[in-house]
């Protein structure tokens, strides 16, 4: 950060960016709780009408669920990788976890269409339009991550190779991608199991 | 201004990052949430059996998980406290305001 | 000789741009500056025209069954100047003074990302130029068999739903039009602007800290900013959801708020305050900070309890979290939530007495200097603690069903929101002139402004409460013969325009001494915080070197000694500190380096307001548009370097 060489950089001892992702994440729990809250106080309600309970595909969503977990190994071995400054390995974990996101996201998508054709869609009811605003906002995050991830793979590819230094940075970004998780470790019990 | 009890209110000490896990121990993580994961499932299948125990359970086994890939995989065990309070802060925020507007509304069913 | 290093190279398709003066120069600025000085003209401007809507309803108000405005013109009048007032002019123009003071209270260079700095400006101009386009292309509709179903005129077209938006009634079945689009998702864009701002703000309080400036060494400003932005973070996505919610209701035929899809109107009233109390802390803490660096810089005393008002503003920034269902008395929530949210409401009074008892310590025993900025924080005590008062009889709840909805509340609020945020921003505005400008404001017309504003709003205000009292109702475009109302309302409504007047004498001053005001010094005041330290107007690198931070009020303590009373004893060593200080700072040493220029926020900006119109219009190009302009924008953004590698060439200054 600018300043010349007299300016003391980060007063915490954080990285300014790594910070930066962190205050950013927080804004981030605020965002979904107020989406799972609304999830949440419509659920039990009794209203008429299609339920997600009449369409769901439990073991079809916990494969799912599964993949995107795992999405989180391999984001951690990418970083884990850079960290000891291996480029090779670095960018296979890098499109292994953009290439697990993408199945969790068609994994989603078909879910969707599958609910579609039974008559839940994202009008139907309160039901489904909490259900759908809920999951796909989270779909979004995870689509951005994903494109997110293939941009660091590409320029990965391109210059001579990733640094933890550069303002594109695989670490908060990493961040950004475990929060993802986390969001959905949430929604898969408060949304499908309990 | 400066006495100790500040400096304890925010901790500026800047904790340098501890050694990582390795690459072996993150996929020994990993499999571990796979399992918490699979008992998450098995428990929506046995919900007879497990009765009134089920869905606080799965909060439980959903909150270690969450646990586990913020205090590993991001790093938060093992980074400076600001960055831990910020977080945890904002998340108890989210908990206590939504929890007062979720028994609201549930309440307002009741006396309306 | 000042060395910066300007770009010179062409790392990306177009060049990057190097101007330091002109119209790029703004447009692509990163310079915190600058962006703050864009904030409050911008801001400025928008508050006229918040002045002039509230001017309209006055002339409305100021005759029982008036006709100057048809209801649904009043319904939209008021539904702007409410929005209007708070995202486009208190929220800006407190956001004019974080960018310009923050990094200059703390030593730093520039915030932590200043790219993201002027995103956070662009993005909230197109905001508001969105919301105020719908006078051009939107439309109120009228629900079928509505009384509103006449002809509404160009003042109508405009969201009238209320600045709170209440459910259904600004939903699509009572607010068919696209006006109501207007306000749901001009205010998405202009939250976003906000919160992006906040944890830049976060991130620069945490980690540019200048050497010694620990947190508790901090200007008061400083802290209330910090307490802006943690308010900010946390509580615009929630407000960002409920939006989403709106316009989706709206647009996409989902039931979140109609009861006949199982949807719940209180629930927005539940989102929308959830977000909306700690706004209104949002609009005040600035106002705070403000006045905790005037008054004691005019008393020649330090504040009084330095510690208790910085955890006073905390505290209240915190249990402003816990209070937001005070403004749902009357909506049909439990009787325990009610009291519930009546106690909380009663505390939250107990920090701010804290602060008000440290002002009154800090003036107490003080040298007082009455020159403007000063009347303005004095002023501000006393306006806020007369809205205070008010405030606290709405927080008992039997009390407050009757106030509620009444003119009584409208008066709770001005006197908080305009004797409070606005005095307090008037004396800031006043108070920092020489720093931004170089040169000093006329004393005179800024005592004449003062007193003209305090007697303008005091009259426009002040009957408002026994109005309300008497029954007056508020968001009403009519009032009748009967109720005898009318004399108190004549009395409002001139207070309005002696209001208006004392803006244009405030104007006034401002043009006149921009242009021909004297030569300021850099400590015109003999402050005691470091901004003061730098010569005026400020350079662009700030600081010549980094500031060396030892104590609380470091200025002061370099410029006075304590006797053995405590009395500050001006140092023989001061005068030729500040020689010094304005030698060093028009003449760094070193080279400096600072972030530089960008195209690629204000392209990045550009992309929403498509989107927006997209969404409302239903215009599939559009919607391309805006998405090509956020990508290129993001990507041009990301793999442009904030600062280069660049030959170096030397400016003579």
């Amino acid at each position: 950060m600018s300043g010349g060489h007299d300016y003391p950089h980060e007063s915490t001892g954080v990285e300014t960016r790594k910070l930066g992702m962190w205050v950013f994440l927080s804004t981030e729990i605020l965002f979904f709780g107020t989406l799972i809250t609304t999830f949440m106080i419509f659920k039990g309600r009794d209203f008429p009408g299609i339920k997600l309970t009449d369409v769901y595909d439990i073991p079809f969503t916990s494969v799912s669920s599964f993949v995107l977990l795992m999405s989180s190994l391999t984001m951690v071995l990418a970083h884990n990788a850079l960290e000891n400054d291996d480029q090779e390995k670095t960018r296979v974990w890098l499109l292994a976890t953009a290439m697990l996101g993408a199945v969790f996201l068609a994994g989603q998508i078909y879910e969707f269409t599958e609910f579609y054709h039974k008559g839940f869609e994202l009008s139907t009811n309160i039901f489904s339009s909490t259900f759908y605003v809920l999951t796909g906002f989270h779909g979004l995050h995870v689509f951005i991550g994903v494109v997110f991830l293939i941009g660091l793979w590409a320029i990965g590819q391109r210059q001579k190779g990733l640094s933890l230094d550069s303002g594109f940075n695989l670490e908060f970004i990493a961040l950004y991608w475990h929060f993802v998780d986390i969001v959905w470790i949430v929604l898969f019990t408060v949304v499908y199991l309990i | 201004m400066d006495s100790s009890i500040y400096s304890g209110v925010f901790n500026l000490m800047s904790d340098n990052h501890k050694e990582h896990p390795t690459p072996k121990k993150y996929v020994q993580i990993a499999l571990f949430l796979g399992v918490l994961t699979a008992i998450e499932v098995a428990l929506y299948y046995t919900e007879d059996i497990v009765g009134v125990f089920t869905d606080p359970l799965l909060i439980f086994l959903a909150v270690g998980k969450y646990v586990i890939v913020v205090g590993w995989f991001m790093h938060l065990r093992f980074e400076n406290k600001m960055v831990n309070r910020f977080f945890a802060g904002g998340m108890i925020l989210a908990l206590i305001l939504f929890a007062i507007v979720m028994i609201e509304r549930a309440a307002g069913n009741f006396f309306n | 000789m000042t060395k910066i290093i300007e770009p010179d190279k062409q790392t990306n398709i177009f060049r990057r741009p190097s101007s330091e003066y002109g119209f790029w120069s703004w447009i692509t600025t990163v310079d915190h500056k600058k962006i703050g000085i864009m904030y409050g003209y911008a801001a400025f401007f928008f508050l006229l025209i918040g002045g002039l809507e509230a001017l309209v309803l006055r002339i409305q108000l100021a005759q029982p069954d008036n006709n100057f405005l048809s209801a649904a013109e009043y319904n939209a009048m008021f539904t702007m100047h409410g929005t209007t007032m708070v995202f486009l002019a208190i929220m800006p123009i407190s956001a004019a003074f974080f960018n310009y003071l923050l990094p200059l209270q703390i030593g730093a260079r520039d915030v932590a990302f200043p790219r993201l700095n002027a995103l956070s400006f662009w993005i909230w101009v197109f905001g508001g130029l969105f919301l105020y386009s719908t006078f051009v292309f939107g439309t109120a509709g009228a629900p079928e068999g509505g009384y509103l179903a006449e002809e509404v005129g160009w003042l109508g077209n405009a969201p009238n739903g209320g600045w709170f938006g209440y459910q259904p009634n600004a939903g699509f079945k009572y607010s068919p039009g696209t006006a109501m689009d207007y306000w749901a998702i001009g205010l998405q864009i202009l939250g976003i602007s906000s919160l992006v701002s906040a944890f830049n703000f976060i991130v620069t309080i945490l980690n540019m800290r200048t050497q010694g400036m620990r947190l508790m060494r901090m200007p008061v400003f400083t802290w209330m900013t910090f307490a802006v932005a943690f308010l900010l973070a946390f509580s615009l996505p929630i407000i960002a959801i409920a939006l989403f919610y709106v316009t989706f209701d709206r647009q996409f035929g989902t039931t979140f708020f109609l009861t006949e899809g199982g949807g719940d109107p209180v629930l927005w009233q539940h989102l929308f305050w959830l977000f909306g109390h700690p706004e209104v802390y949002i609009l005040i803490l600035p106002a705070f900070g403000i006045v905790s660096e005037i008054l004691p810089t005019f008393s020649r005393k330090p504040l009084f309890g330095y510690p208790a008002i910085v955890f006073a503003g905390f505290g209240i920034a915190f249990i402003g979290f816990g209070v937001w269902a005070h403004h749902m008395f009357a909506s049909a929530i439990s009787p325990v939530a009610q009291a519930g949210f009546g106690i909380s409401t009663m505390i939250i009074a107990v920090p701010t007495g804290v602060k008000i008892f440290n002002w009154l310590g800090t003036i107490w025993g003080g040298k007082l200097n009455l020159k403007t900025p000063m009347l303005f924080a004095l002023g501000f005590i006393g306006m806020f603690v007369i809205g205070g008062l008010s405030g606290v009889t709405h927080s008992i709840v039997p009390a407050d069903t009757q106030q509620t909805d009444t003119y009584y509340i409208v008066a709770h609020f001005h006197y908080v929101l305009f004797g409070g945020a606005m005095f307090g921003i008037f004396g800031g505005l006043y108070y920092w002139f020489p720093k931004v400008w170089g040169k000093m404001y006329n004393e005179t017309l800024g005592q004449i402004h003062f007193w003209t504003m305090m007697i303008g709003f005091n009259l426009t205000f002040g009957p408002m409460h026994w109005l309300g009292l008497q029954g007056q109702v508020r968001r009403t475009w009519v009032y009748a013969e009967e109720t005898n109302l009318g004399f108190w309302n004549l009395i409002v409504s001139i207070g309005a325009f002696i209001i208006a007047l004392s803006i244009l004498i405030f104007m006034a001053n401002w043009i006149y001494s921009k242009r021909k005001g004297e030569t300021a010094p850099f400590d015109p005041w003999d402050a005691r915080t470091i901004e003061w330290t730098i010569p005026s107007p400020t350079p662009v690198w700030n600081f010549s070197k980094a500031p060396e931070v030892k104590a609380l009020d470091d200025f002061w303590h370099a410029k006075y000694d304590e006797d053995e009373e405590g009395r500050a004893v001006r140092r023989d060593t001061a005068d030729d500190l500040l020689i010094e200080l304005e030698e060093e700072g028009l003449n760094p040493k070193e080279e400096i380096v600072l972030p530089n220029p960008s195209y690629f926020p204000f392209i990045l900006a550009s992309g929403l307001p498509f989107l927006g119109y997209a969404v409302i219009y239903k215009t599939i190009a559009l919607a391309l548009i805006g998405v090509t302009l956020l990508l290129i924008g993001s990507f041009g953004w990301a793999t442009e370097p904030l600062e280069e590698e660049f030959k170096t060439k030397e400016e003579e200054e």
